[in-house]
């Protein structure tokens, strides 16, 4: 499934509604870390509405800041 | 007047009218995010709301706004509802003084009543939602979480207890938003430069004054349980972890046990922060979680955060002031009073009283070194020690009638700024404006040049007089 974030096809449905109403599913993106219900309000989810800002399309995750920096191996 | 635990305060508050239990059937978004901003958009004596048919979650607890108003805030300090924000902070400052507060350790808690280790799914064993539209996920945004220093693990009072923003990426995995200058950043650095994971417990709704310290910035090796205790007034009760050695609060709601993954990081974000402003997106920590424990019909607390007012702003504020408080009147006893209530101390305001002429300028600058001055405390506005800090009528009648704009207004910049503060720029560097709305004293040359009006004495009984008065006409 495409991610509503960064646009790969490595988005799935990960749970349902625990109360078994079918109300709606989560889905999560097991690339970027997004994950959004499929009840949320559509210009949130649709890629196409959502806010350019916030979209990863073509975004190398390794260019994300580390703001806590991994130290070095004490010997 | 103490209190047991997070169970015990939710009575306390339904008892005092400060609670509503919302049953009519709601989206897990948007609407729990209007009900958390509509609870506290309704100020200083809005209430609590605990949630109970969230669709998709029907039976299942949630409660938002815990602390979200100061009437909640005066039930947890055990004092009158109305009590002013001024007497809180007074009260708040005197039980300071008495930490270290004792920790009774219990057997069998009720936070591990019932136990999940297997098939674990977060999003379908808690009511999440999403905090703010554009959040990367769903987020426990009021959790406390525990870790403790793998170089120094018996050290108790190096255990952390803190406010970490915790995006649920997955099933059973967590992102966890750590800062090096956190006492969690210290324990993360200890534990990835030995390459070994960090046993870490996120506990929810915890001891309405475990949540408040927190989000206290406090020195590394005093103990927030023991200051928890120190403020209620009772031993904070704690027990082990069932995965770890990690002392925990006994009578929490939930505890998500896990690991810290060491030397990985992994996209998290983007989230409201306290500055009401989206963080960036960044790679971040991630916990591997092992097993979830919770009471008997357990309430989920979490938190609704975004613009400013918001229960953040609450939960952090009076706790801020103190310290700073404190610290400024070790060697400067003319300070009466310190606001830090705005964006945690990105704006404050101090109350003192100019021993000679530009005293009070020097009091800024002792305020922007303090440990947590020097990256937030950005606009430092200074009244006279007769000024009410906390009340901005009082503040913007200083503002108004005695800062000479040549003489009163400093720039000092650049300075260490807050990376998530958005005008900092670069990131992380910023500056600092102190306003003197002091009256002058000699020998600053101009002198007063005017006489104020004295404050009227005895109003106290009046006022206390005309509102029985008001309220025996029943309308």
């Amino acid at each position: 499934m495409q991610c509503a974030r960064c646009l790969a096809d490595t988005a799935s449905v990960v749970a349902h509604a625990p109360d078994g109403s079918g109300a709606w599913e989560m889905i999560y993106c097991a690339r970027c870390n997004f994950s959004w219900r499929t009840s949320d309000e559509d210009q949130y989810i649709n890629p196409a509405r959502r806010e350019q800002i916030f979209q990863y399309e073509g975004l190398d995750l390794e260019t994300l800041p580390t703001v806590m920096p991994i130290a070095p191996l004490r010997k | 007047m103490s209190t047991r635990d997070f169970r015990e305060f939710i009575g306390k508050l339904e008892q005092e009218g400060q609670l509503v239990r919302f049953h009519e059937e709601i989206l897990p978004e948007p609407d729990v995010r209007g009900v958390g901003r509509g609870a506290v958009d309704l100020g200083p004596t809005g209430p609590a709301v605990l949630m109970d048919n969230i669709k998709g979650y029907k039976g299942k607890q949630l409660a938002l706004n815990v602390h979200g108003s100061w009437a909640n805030y005066a039930i947890m300090m055990g004092m009158p509802k109305n009590t002013s924000l001024k007497e809180m902070f007074y009260e708040l400052a005197r039980r300071w003084d008495r930490y270290p507060g004792e920790v009774k350790r219990v057997n069998n808690p009720v936070c591990q009543q019932n136990v999940i280790r297997k098939n674990i799914n977060l999003y379908e064993i808690f009511p999440l939602f999403r905090v703010n539209p554009y959040d990367g996920g769903c987020y426990f945004a009021k959790a406390s979480v525990v870790t403790n220093d793998l170089d120094e693990p018996d050290e108790f009072d190096k255990t952390n207890v803190g406010m970490y923003r915790l995006q649920v990426q997955g099933p059973d995995t967590i992102g966890l938003g750590a800062l090096p200058f956190h006492d969690l950043g210290m324990h993360v650095r200890h534990a990835e430069a030995a390459n070994r994971p960090l046993p870490i417990a996120i506990c929810l709704g915890v001891h309405p004054m475990l949540s408040v310290m927190a989000c206290t910035p406090i020195a590394y090796g005093k103990s927030e349980y023991k200051y928890a205790a120190a403020l209620d007034g009772a031993p904070m009760e704690i027990a082990k972890a069932l995965t770890s050695d990690l002392d925990i609060p006994a009578g929490c709601e939930y505890v998500i046990e896990g690991k810290v993954l060491p030397r990985q990081r992994f996209p998290e974000a983007p989230f409201g922060e306290f500055p009401g402003t989206y963080s960036g997106g960044r790679n971040q920590l991630r916990i591997q979680v092992e097993a979830v424990t919770h009471r008997n019909d357990p309430i989920l607390e979490n938190m609704y955060t975004g613009r400013s007012w918001s229960e953040l702003d609450t939960i952090i504020g009076l706790s801020t002031c103190v310290p700073l408080y404190q610290q400024l009147r070790e060697t400067m006893p003319e300070v009466t009073a310190v606001n830090a209530l705005y964006q945690h101390g990105l704006t404050v305001i101090v109350a003192v009283d100019n021993k000679f002429g530009h005293y009070a300028k020097t009091v800024a600058m002792r305020l922007a070194s303090t440990p947590h001055g020097v990256s937030y405390c950005k606009n430092i506005i200074l009244v006279d020690g007769s000024v009410d800090p906390f009340d901005l009528v009082q503040v913007m009648w200083a503002l108004s009638t005695r800062v000479r704009p040549a003489k009163d207004v400093i720039v000092i910049a650049p300075t260490p700024g807050h990376p998530t503060e958005p005008s900092s720029d670069p990131k992380g560097i910023s500056g600092k404006v102190i306003i003197d709305a002091t009256t002058p004293a000699y020998p600053d040359t101009t002198g007063p040049q005017y006489r104020l009006v004295d404050k009227v004495e005895n109003t106290e009984i009046f006022r206390k007089r005309i509102v029985e008065l008001q309220q025996a006409t029943g309308r």
